[in-house]
């Protein structure tokens, strides 16, 4: 038996030893044989001719030798792949293409699959992450859905539902806290966490204890978490940092409890220290702490309990406490969603919108490989004829062409992963801030064995029609006729069919980036209400701690205001509690003095603003006044509402002189402030989404230490420009503060639709690239095509034939093919596209106009591609095609 | 009367006449089919496409064993043996080898 083994073994990995063996075993024969027909009378030289001629073809005896050493599979499969790469070697430019078109659309699939992997498919980073989930209050009069959660409300999930281990809850919202004593004052990104949330989400901590769940509640201390990154720069890595204190510039030392693991990204990769809540006791039984929702929660479900179970548990206390607390929950409902979903949330349509173009162009790259290869193989075809006359199977010589199209592919492959990878790590950082929850896009095992598997797939794909192909090759026509009219023929069906195939898959890549930019287009359109031009902004925190009276923050923010406006190049400086177009906003119920309260569940966003604002941002001042250095503390509250709130509720009447309070049921403590002003609308959040109405409060009268700044350049002048003189005036004011979010306005707009931007930006890329390798297929399928016509061509010119006419017969060709494949591309783009309705802002999925102009652009670089083949054919020289028979 | 060609040996049969061959003493190749030839007063000719094959998979299967020795002319060739293994197998072989010989016989006689 291991005699068996070790022979087979020897036919495998020394087959040169044991043919060399045969070979002299075989010539000892022949010379024996040989002796003997010299002993009958032959001459030597006869003796030996009829020696070899008795024993027939060594080289087949060899290869019946080589079948029964039963590794002949193997053997085979070497030589292919050497025949393979001589053939290659032998066509470099061809070679070279398919390499490269491959790689670009592995390249291209692999990055785009290791972004979905990444966000998607890998395992949270959380101990058993399949049984955390995301716990979220809805109030359909509201419309809200998945939203944040009231801190009263938390904590009667977490004591009385029975679905789960335990709930921890923390907040998404943007916080920032100026840490001090580590060079110059440096803003973090903050994020309060209830004391279990490290042993909800199952992590553990490389160094300290972390928070217990007595820091829910102010007890005086002020432990904090670091992120690894922040540890790195800040603290130089120090292994002794546990127990050392940080200030953030109030009253109390912060002191490290812990360096988070170095992936940790929860709630964002940007998250640079983790604080607990330090609640006041106090306000657990304040409305408050049940009108306020702001916390976002993780749950972990209890072993066995399913997450319908857990939110049937959950809808129970949602029930209990809609009947215990109706002034705040009467509509208040709440949910459950796997945390892996809720994490995934909205990147996951545009990830497999752009997993879809990447394959697409994938696809549209293995035609044109195949395309190649098609006439490469066409080229070969005698040779190919060649191999069937002298007796090789059409198994052998299929396998042969297959194994040439993997090796191609094995290196697309190869040159792809590194793309991939390249592309990868581009994704990740030229994606619009916070698209994907992640902190880096590892190529893992499943990355590398999808890129095998797309390799050996597409190289299967363009692969099997030049293996068909070459069986069909009938070895006696081939040879006779110069391999030019059956294996041409068939060559040019296929390389039709394929051609066909990637101008249907070009025009679904560019009439899904067509869409996507044309809504990107119309959206980046809307005017936002405020003109962004020439304006420098950044945001200021100042602490608490210092600024402790309203008369020091108000003192405080038109001190600054001043200093920033007699900078030069400064045309003025005013500031505001949030930007408009970023998503951030505060809402509040409202009261109108005389009318009847409102339904549940209206409310009015509201604002700070200190100076000329809305004169600086250009939104327009309809009615009244807005600014007025005479509103003051205690002189009568005024506010400034803008049209769309006009609109809902003063219609018809004049809103000046109303008065409007902060309570939807106003009592002895509210404050009654009287409407001044009506400005223009901006858009508060999405740019696709109207202006809500709005209320803007002087910031004299209702201050607000977090402040964003906003500093119009005069005309001519680059706002950038001013960064470092603004800065200098905040530093001249109070050295201790940091300087955040810095940059001109008209980045904070673009923002608004970066992620839109983004992904119609790489799908129009995908759509370019693919239509280039599709007009490629279309030139090449008509080169060959004027190729293999070339004499009959100069024959019809000979005869009489019209140029014009020979130039006609190639570019009809041509705009067959493009029609066939256009249509069948619109086909099914109009039957696909209603994926991307939800990502569409004021397109239809079908949109004519889209449809319409691919069609055309199509159409007319289609016949562009088509034109220099068929100028080409018009210029066969009759004599010359005639004198080369 | 013309001479008789020499037949190809059946394909089945070759085994067997390899190892029965052997039984005399290790043989080489050219050896065996000369002495095939022989011993079937040249009826029988070895195709050498198919005795180094049948060689091959006698060895695989372990009944025969090879070694390479000098030859009476001094030149190095290819030696093959009989194995213990070959041997019962050549008692087995040889038995089915008559049944069917005798079987067929049966039929050629009662015909």
């Amino acid at each position: 038996m291991l005699r068996h083994l070790r022979l087979r073994l020897r036919g495998l990995f020394a087959p040169g030893r044991t043919d060399a063996e045969l070979a002299e075993e075989m010539a000892f024969h022949v010379e024996r044989e040989a002796q003997m027909y010299e002993r009958q009378g032959y001459t030597h030289e006869e003796a030996l001719r009829k020696a070899r001629l008795a024993f027939g073809s060594i080289d087949h005896t060899a290869e019946l030798h080589r079948d029964g050493r039963g590794s002949r599979g193997l053997h085979d499969t070497l030589k292919d792949i050497r025949y393979a790469a001589r053939a290659i070697r032998r066509d470099r430019a061809l070679a070279l293409a398919g390499v490269l078109t491959l790689a670009l659309g592995i390249g291209a699939t692999t990055a785009v699959f290791s972004a979905v992997n990444a966000v998607m498919l890998r395992e949270l980073p959380f101990r058993q992450s399949e049984r955390l989930v995301s716990l979220w209050e809805e109030n359909p009069d509201r419309g809200w859905y998945k939203n944040v959660v009231a801190p009263a409300n938390y904590l009667d999930w977490r004591e009385r539902s029975d679905g789960f281990v335990d709930i921890a809850a923390y907040t998404d919202y943007p916080t920032n806290v100026t840490l001090l004593g580590h060079g110059e004052p440096m803003l973090l990104n903050a994020a309060y966490v209830t004391g279990n949330f490290l042993t909800v989400l199952g992590v553990s901590l490389p160094m300290g204890n972390g928070f217990s769940s007595g820091d829910d509640w102010d007890n005086g201390q002020r432990p904090a978490i670091i992120s690894d990154r922040i540890w790195r720069t800040h603290f130089g890595a120090d292994p002794r940092v546990i127990g050392r204190t940080m200030s953030f510039g109030g009253r109390s030392a912060w002191q490290i409890v812990g360096v988070m693991p170095r992936a940790f990204s929860f709630p964002s990769p940007t998250t640079d220290v983790w604080l607990p809540m330090l609640w006041n006791p106090a306000s657990r039984s304040q409305v408050s702490f049940r009108r306020a929702h702001w916390l976002r929660t993780v749950a972990r479900l209890k072993p066995g309990v399913s997450t319908e179970s857990a939110n049937a548990s959950l809808q129970r206390v949602v029930k209990q406490l809609q009947d215990e607390y109706p002034a705040t929950n009467t509509r208040m409902g709440g949910g459950v969603t796997p945390l892996r979903e809720w994490i995934v949330g909205d990147t996951k349509r545009p990830l497999l919108v752009l997993l879809s173009a990447a394959a697409i162009l994938l696809l549209i790259a293995c035609a044109n490989v195949g395309n190649l290869l098609l006439v490469h193989a066409l080229g070969r075809s005698r040779d190919v004829a060649l191999r069937f006359a002298l007796g090789a199977t059409r198994r052998r010589v299929a396998k042969q062409a297959m194994t040439e199209s993997l090796v191609l592919s094995g290196v697309g492959a190869a040159l792809g992963a590194a793309l991939g990878w390249i592309g990868a790590r581009a994704l990740l950082a030229i994606q619009p801030a916070g698209m994907l929850p992640v902190t880096d896009i590892p190529l893992d095992l499943r990355v590398l064995a999808f890129t095998v598997l797309v390799a050996t797939v597409s190289g299967l794909a363009f692969g099997v029609a030049p293996a068909l192909m070459a069986t069909r090759t009938s070895p006696s026509a081939a040879l006779s006729s110069g391999g030019r009219t059956l294996a041409g023929s068939r060559v040019q069906g296929w390389g039709r069919h394929l051609v066909v195939a990637e101008i249907a898959l070009a025009v679904l890549l560019t009439v899904a980036a067509g869409l996507l930019v044309r809504s990107y287009d119309r959206l980046s359109n809307v005017p936002p209400g405020f003109n962004p031009e020439g304006v420098l902004t950044f945001s200021l925190s100042i602490p608490a701690a210092r600024y402790d009276s309203a008369g020091k923050v108000i003192g405080f923010y038109e001190a600054l205001l001043a200093r920033i406006e007699a900078t030069p190049g400064v045309q003025g400086a005013a500031a505001i509690r949030q930007l408009p177009a970023t998503f951030t906003s505060w809402s509040s119920s409202l009261a109108i003095a005389g009318r009847p309260p409102m339904p549940q569940g209206e409310d009015a966003l509201h604002r700070e603003f200190l100076g000329e604002y809305f004169r600086l941002m250009e939104v327009p001042l309809l009615r009244g006044r807005a600014y007025s250095s005479a509103d003051v503390q205690g002189g009568p509250p005024v506010v400034v509402i803008n049209e769309a709130l006009a609109k809902q509720y003063f219609t018809g009447e004049e809103p000046i002189g109303q008065r409007i309070a902060f309570d939807r049921v106003p009592d002895s403590n509210s404050v009654w402030r009287t409407i001044v002003g009506v400005v223009g609308n901006e858009r508060q959040g999405s740019l696709a989404l109207p202006a809500r109405p709005e209320i803007f409060a002087p910031q004299q009268q209702d201050w607000n230490r977090t402040m964003f700044v906003v500093a119009k350049a005069r005309p001519g002048i680059d706002p950038a420009s001013l960064a470092v003189p603004v800065r200098r005036a905040v530093r001249d004011l109070d050295s201790l503060l940091a300087v955040n979010a810095m940059r001109p306005m008209t980045a904070v707009h673009a923002e608004a639709t970066a992620r839109e931007r983004f992904i119609s930006v790489l799908v129009l890329v995908f759509a370019i690239t693919g239509v280039a390798l599709a007009l490629v297929g279309v030139f090449g399928v008509l080169a060959q095509l004027v190729q293999s016509r070339w004499r009959e061509l100069g024959i019809r010119l000979a005869l009489g034939a019209q140029r014009s006419e020979v130039r006609w017969l190639v570019l009809r060709r041509g705009a067959t093919l493009l029609s066939i494949g256009i249509a069948s591309g619109l086909a099914i783009s109009a039957g696909t596209s209603r994926v991307l309705q939800s990502l569409l802002y004021e397109v239809q999925a079908t949109d004519p106009v889209t449809f319409i102009t691919v069609t055309i652009l199509m159409g007319v670089i289609g016949l562009a591609a088509a034109l220099i083949p068929a100028w080409r054919a018009s210029s066969a020289n009759p004599a010359h095609t005639l004198r080369a028979e | 009367m013309p001479d008789p060609t020499p037949s190809d040996v059946l394909r089945g049969t070759l085994d067997l006449l390899i190892l029965k061959t052997l039984t005399l003493e290790p043989m080489h190749g050219w050896g065996i089919s000369q002495r095939i030839q022989q011993h079937s007063r040249d009826v029988l000719d070895v195709n050498q496409g198919s005795l180094y094959p049948a060689l091959q998979r006698l060895e695989l299967r372990e009944w025969i064993e090879s070694e390479w020795r000098a030859s009476d002319n001094n030149r190095r060739a290819k030696f093959y043996r009989l194995t213990a293994k070959g041997r019962r197998a050549l008692g087995v072989e040889t038995e089915s080898w008559r049944r069917y010989v005798a079987a067929v016989e049966h039929i050629l006689a009662t015909g």
